[in-house]
């Protein structure tokens, strides 16, 4: 008989950096944000609306998704002014069909491409050190905000998804590791 | 983060981690959640288990798994949990299977966690909110020094508050 683990059990999630934000653990602090979010209809998409106990049981959530998965939703912070503008990341909890680049971004951060920037990051993140070789991303039919970024992300509609509690999603494919061409690193990428 | 590890006789207590998983999808989606707000499908199973593990994170402390000592197996979680619908933290208790009654494994696992929570945070006091169905949990609560405290009405529905109190406390 042996004890293989006496030492203390850590898990630890990156900081990313692009040009406007840092992807970051989430925190406490960041969980009022998070419930005017999901106070709101615009968290019909996600799953919402719920009241403030259930949101604070899904960020705690979102960061036990980092232990149990070793990857997860970043919070995105805005890097001049601090703000928590709403998260990014790789999502797959269960009974997900598959590994997800998912986004989420509170009311006042819409509009500024924050969502795309940060997309790019975390998709760079699955190819480049989680080693992915494909991603989807599910996305509620009708959110038509998500499908337009998805379709600037070279994602292509492949199917459909029932998800147990948002109901009908459409399945999203991101073009591979070797031919993203919205990917930054791409050979072929230009600011637009 | 870096979080505590408890050895007791029998048993090593530790942040709860993917290794639980299987145990845990498993008690969540069986008849014994009953006390937890369960059975649930496969996908709430997962967010509550995935929060509890969070919870460390958010709180700086939270339950621990509970793993045999010589095996490694996965037994259940014991440990405070504070979600914000609760006033205080509650130190809380599963077993994950009926396999595991009967040994003291939960007696072990909740002095501990108990033992270790008053050192580490000089809590006075921590309740325990029980189902008034759950006898062996009742059972439990009172043999470890716990008393009925009904001027603290429970947050959960059909529960009764049981109060541990501080070794000090006691005194």
């Amino acid at each position: 008989m042996t004890i293989t683990d006496l030492a203390p059990t850590s898990f630890s999630i990156p900081t990313l950096e692009t040009e406007r934000l840092f992807l970051r653990a989430m925190r406490a602090e960041d969980i009022a944000e998070e419930v005017a979010f999901f106070d709101s209809e615009r968290s019909r998409a996600v799953g919402g609306p719920l009241p403030q106990n259930q949101v604070w049981r899904a960020v705690a959530g979102m960061i036990g998704h980092w232990a149990l998965r070793g990857y997860g939703f970043w919070a995105l912070e805005d890097k001049v002014s601090g703000r928590y503008l709403g998260r990014a990341g790789l999502w797959c909890p269960d009974p997900w069909p598959e590994p997800e680049i998912g986004w989420t971004l509170m009311a006042h951060a819409e509009g500024q491409g924050f969502a795309r920037e940060a997309a790019l990051a975390a998709r760079s993140h699955a190819y480049d050190t989680l080693g992915w070789t494909t991603a989807i991303s599910l996305i509620a039919a009708g959110n038509t905000r998500s499908e337009a970024l998805a379709h600037r992300l070279g994602a292509r509609l492949e199917g459909e998804y029932l998800h147990p509690t948002i109901g009908a999603m459409n399945i999203w494919r991101h073009p591979g590791p070797s031919l993203a061409p919205d990917d930054p690193g791409h050979a072929s990428w230009r600011p637009q | 983060m870096t979080t505590p590890v408890l050895t007791t006789d029998r048993l090593i207590l530790r942040a709860p981690d993917k290794r639980d998983e299987p145990a845990m999808l498993g008690f969540f989606t069986g008849e014994r959640a009953r006390f937890y707000g369960g059975a649930y499908d496969l996908a709430g199973a997962w967010r509550y288990f995935a929060a509890q593990v969070g919870h460390w994170a958010l709180r700086g402390y939270g339950m621990f798994a509970i793993t045999a000592k010589d095996r490694g197996e996965t037994l259940g979680l014991a440990g405070p949990w504070h979600p914000p619908s609760f006033a205080e933290p509650e130190m809380a208790w599963l077993l994950t299977e009926a396999r595991h009654e009967g040994q003291g494994f939960a007696t072990e696992a909740v002095g501990a966690a108990l033992a270790h929570v008053f050192a580490v945070h000089r809590w006075a006091s921590l309740p325990s909110y029980i189902d008034r169905d759950n006898g062996a949990s009742r059972t439990l609560a009172r043999r470890l020094g716990a008393v009925p405290d009904p001027d603290h009405a429970a947050p959960i529905g059909n529960c009764e508050t049981f109060r541990h109190f501080a070794p000090e406390a006691r005194a």
